[in-house]
């Protein structure tokens, strides 16, 4: 089920701030965070994020796109390389 | 013979089961076009007057979103995620389910028939 509406999209606090800091600064700082749950607001769109994936803070530059999804989405978190092709050795 | 949205030629089937046949008309659709037009359920296609028939027709052109339009859409808003580097695109790409099923077991659907691994057994 999706979010209710009356809520408004949940952003935390501290990356607005964050945010808004970054823009007037001008500057294209990497904002690291751990906040995954955040959604993706509208002034954060040409932004970079560090978004946490566990290990390491994925940079994601935000565009218009992307407004509305998770931060979270962008930063997978687990790592497949794929099965090895020759099992037989193991026997 | 009855052309509805585009294709469509359902017959002899009662009207709010032939319009299933249209890609984008599910059971509960084609119930609410039937009430809006005054169609009752024991009714057949083939003997629905020219004049409800048209009916039917403009209400799937105004409400609904039907065959070509709906197929293009979906792709577009699979495409949309592709182009978005989410991880909802990346489980496109790699043809596994999008929405959080295991794939330990099952995914069938998404992966595809299971292939045979050589030699798995200890």
């Amino acid at each position: 089920m999706s979010r209710s509406i009356w809520k408004g999209p949940f952003v935390d606090g501290y990356l607005l701030k964050k945010a808004d800091v970054a823009r007037e600064s001008g500057r294209n700082d990497v904002i690291k965070t751990w906040s995954r749950r955040s959604t993706v607001m509208p002034q954060f769109v040409g932004l970079t994020f560090g978004v946490h994936n566990g290990k390491k803070f994925i940079p994601v530059t935000i565009s218009e796109a992307m407004v509305g999804h998770k931060l979270g989405e962008f930063s997978p978190t687990r790592t497949f390389y794929g099965h090895t092709a020759d099992k037989k050795s193991k026997r | 013979m009855a052309r509805i949205a585009g294709v469509n030629v359902p017959t002899n089937k009662r009207v709010h089961i032939a319009l299933t046949y249209v890609h984008g008309i599910g059971l509960t659709g084609a119930k609410k076009i039937c009430k809006q037009v005054g169609i009752t359920e024991d009714r057949r296609i083939n003997n629905l007057s020219e004049d409800e028939l048209t009916k039917v027709r403009e209400m799937i052109d105004t409400d609904f979103l039907v065959e070509g339009d709906l197929r293009r859409k979906t792709s577009m808003d699979i495409k949309r995620y592709l182009d978005l580097g989410c991880l909802r695109g990346l489980r496109h790409r790699k043809n596994l389910p999008v929405r959080g099923q295991r794939t330990h077991t099952n995914a069938r659907t998404r992966k595809g028939p299971a292939k045979s691994i050589a030699g798995k057994k200890k």
